[in-house]
Order: C-alpha cells, then sequence, then structure tokens
C-alpha cells in the first residue's frame, strides 16, 4: 500500500475555496481599519462608525456559521487535551465500537464523532451545538472529571437512522427478540455494553492514549 | 468612549481572524468567551457615546419643524 498516493493525500471538498474560513477575513479587515482609525483620533463620523458597527457584526455573523460548520470536523473535536485521545483511539482500531465504524468507513471520516453524538434528525444536530457550547464552558472551567461519561443516556436512534432499515441487522436473531426490541424501544436498553463492545476504550475515557 | 469602544472592536476581530485562520477548539473557545462579549460591550459604548453626543434620540425640533411644515 502506498499511504502518500494523491488520492489518499488529499482531502474531501479540497477542490472548493473555503469562503466560510476567507468571508469573516474579509469582513473583519476593513472593520478592523475603521476601529484602528477611530482608536487613533478618538472620534469616527457617525457614517463610517456604522460601518465599522455593521462589518464587524458581518465578521461575527460569518464566524458563528465557520464555528457551526467547522465543529462538526474530527480534528475539532480532537483539538481540547481531554478528547485527543478519544479521536486518537478512532485510528488505533482497537475493537471499540466506534474505532470499527471508522475503519470500516461506517461513519464518515471527517464527521465521525458528530455523526453519532449529534443525535437522530435536526434537533438532534440542535442539541449537539448546545452540548458542544457547555463542553467549551467545561474546558474553561475545568469542570469535568476522568474517566468521561455521557451526561445522559446515548441516544440509539443515532445507530438505528442508519441500521434500522439494513436487511443485515433485522437478520440477526437477538434483533428480533421481542423483549430486546422492547428493551431497545423504550431506551430501557443500549446498544453497547451487553451486546456490542463498548463504543470507546476505558484507557481514552480516563484521558490516556490508545492502547499500544 | 470610542477609543475604548474602538479598543474592544479591535480584541473581538482577531478573535475573529484568529478562528478563521485555525479553527480549533481554543479559538472556538476565544470567539465564543471573549469575542462575543467584547464585541457587545463595544457595539453597547460606542451607542451610548452616540446618545451622548445627540444622535438615535427623538429630536423635539426637528418634530415641531415637520408639523409647522405640513
Amino acid at each position: 500500500m502506498n499511504p502518500s498516493g494523491p488520492l489518499f493525500a488529499g482531502q474531501l471538498g479540497g477542490h472548493g475555496f473555503h469562503w466560510l474560513h476567507v468571508l469573516p477575513v474579509l469582513a473583519a479587515l476593513p472593520a478592523a481599519a475603521i476601529l484602528f482609525w477611530g482608536l487613533v483620533r478618538n472620534r469616527l463620523l457617525p457614517a463610517v462608525g456604522g460601518a465599522g458597527a455593521c462589518l464587524s457584526a458581518a465578521a461575527f455573523g460569518f464566524g458563528s456559521l465557520l464555528v457551526f460548520d467547522d465543529s462538526k470536523r474530527v480534528p475539532f473535536c480532537g483539538s481540547c487535551h481531554v478528547m485527543a485521545p478519544l479521536v486518537a483511539s478512532l485510528r488505533a482500531d482497537d475493537g471499540s465500537l466506534a474505532s470499527t465504524h471508522f475503519a470500516r468507513g461506517l461513519v464518515p471520516h471527517d464527521a465521525a464523532c458528530f455523526t453519532c453524538h449529534s443525535g437522530y434528525g435536526i434537533w438532534g444536530n440542535a442539541q449537539a451545538k448546545k452540548a458542544g457550547l457547555m463542553h467549551m464552558v467545561h474546558t474553561v472551567t475545568g469542570d469535568y472529571h476522568l474517566p468521561l461519561e455521557l451526561n445522559a443516556p446515548f441516544d440509539i436512534d443515532s445507530c438505528l437512522g442508519c441500521h434500522l432499515e439494513a436487511p443485515r441487522f433485522r437478520a440477526v436473531e437477538a434483533h428480533q427478540s421481542p423483549e430486546i426490541q422492547q428493551a431497545l424501544a423504550s431506551r430501557e436498553m443500549g446498544c453497547t455494553g451487553a451486546c456490542h463492545p463498548a463504543a470507546h476504550p476505558p484507557s481514552a475515557l480516563e484521558g490516556g492514549g490508545p492502547p499500544r | 468612549m470610542i477609543r475604548l469602544a474602538c479598543a474592544l472592536g479591535l480584541v473581538s476581530l482577531a478573535t475573529v481572524v484568529r478562528l478563521a485562520v485555525r479553527t480549533d477548539g481554543s479559538g472556538a473557545i476565544l470567539f465564543s468567551f471573549v469575542g462575543f462579549p467584547a464585541l457587545i460591550s463595544a457595539l453597547a459604548i460606542y451607542g451610548a457615546a452616540r446618545w451622548r453626543s445627540g444622535a438615535l434620540r427623538w429630536n423635539e425640533g426637528t418634530h415641531l419643524r415637520h408639523g409647522k411644515e405640513q
């Protein structure tokens, strides 16, 4: 296998221009020039001051879009110290449910964390953004404990959204059991733990690296 | 006050540029918890400065003048 081939080196969407990275800067630069002028002169013409305010607000609007979009990416999740071991474990192919999905290409590699942790549907996305904001608060305040745990039962709709209609999933004897179906449907039972391996290795949840 | 508003605005814009150059967790934290409050403060201070200088206020003289014209 040649890992340096052009196909392997390329990134999805690499052919497009990253407008979301450029637009905030395009709005911020003239705004900064106006504000710098005001800082030096201690006065701004009303129209110029209004333009500075509008351009600053626009820069923040584009910046917010950038955060909303780029926070789905795996490198973004792994950029915080506490999440780095979890992201590293994805590539370790250690038998955990997350790394199995990642290694087999069952989740988009660029948005693997978001795909499983965002919940299903548009409200799942909204909940994920709210949870992400709280993650930032916990990171800033240092208010988190190891090993990391989910603060609520995992939304198995994230799993069922892909697997439910798959013939292979429906053919499994355990999935046809009325008791198990009832337990899953009522959310008394999750997919991981009892039947399927844990989503992440304990060492990563403890803040350590993947087992070598 | 204008100077303070401009300084806070520049701080907030610096967090936007930092985020655009490198979008990661620390950039998002700076953008959300430093940039946004700085921008809101800058806009509030600028608005207050403009209000103190007579802008953004109901101008009675203008109102009477318009009334007279009608």
